[in-house]
């Protein structure tokens, strides 16, 4: 972290190419050389965030689409770091599993959504199943892999000073494993926001993958691509969120 | 071997041992029998792969014997045994926990309201010399501080028996020689049963009250000697005739063992 702070030249050449690739996209759109409707200019994608921020359906959209991910995404989390705990350091119970995981796995979230509106409807639990489905598999089997790379030496230590199974997993499972559970969750977060944008894409009546859907009934292009530029920002500004957090949780690795 | 009250803390009877692995069958222990006395510091010697490891991981009841049995008081070893406190070469502190909250773990284990640990831990971080250090992660510290606090670990936890396998060998001679001494001190004071692996003849000489020399594999008892060599162990005891002695003793037997398995490993 220190040699990053330490020369800003990298940002200020990131910035300056940003800045200039939006100036020429301007330029290319006001020249009329583009079809609005194929590709509206920078300024009129602000402009439409200003009026969408203004009325605030921008927030509304973004913290409905926000809070799915959240919700499906802390219930996969909370199931599959427990479950994948267990299942990691007993063969027994990873046998009886191991046929439904390798079943659920290869499935891509995007395939759960007919059968959950047939379920749910088009409500608030169905995006959160889809979240839930789309994440849960795979956030188990990076929890089983994170499990057996913890060192066995550290597991016949705690034993050896008088921990039971149950208190290795909560001891030394469960912290050894953290630095790579996290990482593997953060790649679940972005497969989440995948999750969430394919299911309002199809069927909602608020977030940014319907407010992406609605401008284009419209031929409102600008709406569309704000609604992706949303996507964006979003992920990002909670990645440094998650990272702060890591942080927190991994004082160790300091 | 009536050294102290003649009352034996573990008795291996018998032993043997074989690990089938994909190169087929390997008897690492042969009908092993070795009897430690309570307050007993047995130090073992025998060259790399005689099945030094493998002795000490079945007291601890890591593993158990293919036939013949290890008792503890009496007792067989059906499990891990928290009785016999073991540290490791690799030192095995969890990297997660300060070294207050490793010393700590096995008074967890127990239950033991958290004042108390407190309290327990500060007395054994005290006697590894390791205050100021009790808030530090392992990962800042070096070998020969790891290797102390592994020892407070254990010994916080209370063991009847400590069992260490190589524990200094991968410190520099300056810190193995401090810890040494740190080990003897602790010895003459908290008087544990204790069983330590090493590969230095003159590491054995300082530290033992008793020498038991491996066969080459399958890996048996060649010899056992009582080392009355006097404490402290300084540099006149270790210039010693006596000293030189018992040296040249264990050399010939670990010598010899040595040579036969080199000549098994050529064919
Ligand atoms: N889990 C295992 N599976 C198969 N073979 C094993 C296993 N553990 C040990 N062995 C074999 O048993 C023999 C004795 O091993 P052990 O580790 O006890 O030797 P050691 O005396 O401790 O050696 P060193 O001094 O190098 O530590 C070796 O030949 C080893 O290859
Ligand atoms: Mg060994």
């Amino acid at each position: 972290m220190d040699k990053e702070n330490h020369s800003s030249k990298p940002i200020i050449i990131s910035i300056i190419s940003l800045t200039l690739f939006l100036v020429i996209w301007e330029i290319v759109c006001r020249a009329g050389l583009i079809d609005p409707v194929f590709m509206p200019a920078p300024s009129k994608i602000f402009a439409r965030a200003v009026k969408l921020i203004g009325n605030g359906e921008l927030m509304a959209h973004t913290l409905a689409s926000t809070r799915r991910v959240m919700v499906g995404f802390m219930i996969s989390s909370m199931v599959a770091i427990p479950f994948g705990i267990f299942l990691g350091s007993s063969r027994l119970f990873m046998s009886i599993c191991d046929p439904f995981i390798s079943l659920l796995r290869p499935l891509p979230s995007m395939s759960w959504i007919p059968l959950s509106l047939l379920w749910l409807g088009i409500t608030e639990t169905q995006k959160y199943s889809i979240v839930f489905m789309g994440s849960f598999a795979p956030s188990l089997l990076y929890i089983i892999e994170a499990t057996k790379s913890i060192d066995p030496l550290l597991i016949r230590a705690a034993r050896n000073l008088g921990a039971s199974k149950l208190d290795v997993m909560r001891e030394v499972i469960l912290p050894g494993a953290l630095p790579q559970i996290i990482s593997g969750l953060k790649v679940m977060l972005g497969i989440a926001w995948t999750c969430i944008i394919s299911a309002e894409l199809v069927a909602a009546r608020e977030g940014l993958g319907f407010m992406i859907m609605n401008g284009k009934e419209y031929f409102q292009t600008d709406t569309v691509m704000l609604g992706m530029v949303m996507i964006s920002i979003t992920v990002m500004v909670i990645d440094v969120v998650f990272k702060k957090f890591e942080r927190r949780l991994l004082p160790w690795t300091r | 071997m009536d050294t102290l009250n003649g009352q034996s803390k573990i008795c291996v009877n018998n032993v043997t041992k074989c690990f089938s692995s994909k190169q087929g069958e390997v008897t690492a222990l042969k009908d092993l029998s070795l009897d430690i006395m309570d307050g007993e510091f047995l130090v073992v010697v025998g060259a790399s792969g005689c099945g030094k490891t493998t002795l000490i991981n079945m007291i601890a009841g890591f593993d158990s014997p293919s036939s013949g049995e290890i008792l503890l008081d009496g007792k067989p070893v059906t499990g891990i045994t928290p009785e016999c406190g073991m540290i490791f070469q690799q030192y095995a502190l969890f990297p997660w926990k300060t070294v207050q909250e490793n010393v700590e773990f096995g008074l967890k284990m127990k239950r033991i309201p958290k004042s108390e640990r407190k309290t327990i831990a500060a007395k054994f971080i005290d006697l590894v010399a390791l205050n100021g250090f009790e808030k530090s992660y392992p990962h800042h510290l070096s070998g020969g501080m790891k290797q102390r606090v592994s020892i407070a670990r254990a010994l916080a936890n209370d063991p009847e028996v400590m069992l260490l396998d190589e524990p200094f060998a991968a410190l520099d001679a300056m810190t193995r020689q401090v810890l040494q001494e740190q080990l003897v001190r602790i010895y003459e004071k908290h008087k544990k049963t204790i069983i330590f692996i090493t590969h230095s003849i003159d590491e054995a000489l300082l530290l033992s009250s008793r020498i038991a020399v491996m066969t080459a594999r399958p890996g048996s008892i060649a010899q056992e000697i009582v080392n009355d060599l006097p404490h402290p162990r300084n540099a006149d005891v270790q210039l010693s005739d006596n000293y030189m002695a018992l040296k040249r003793k264990i050399w010939d037997s670990v010598q010899a063992e040595v040579l036969k398995s080199m000549e098994v490993e050529t064919g």
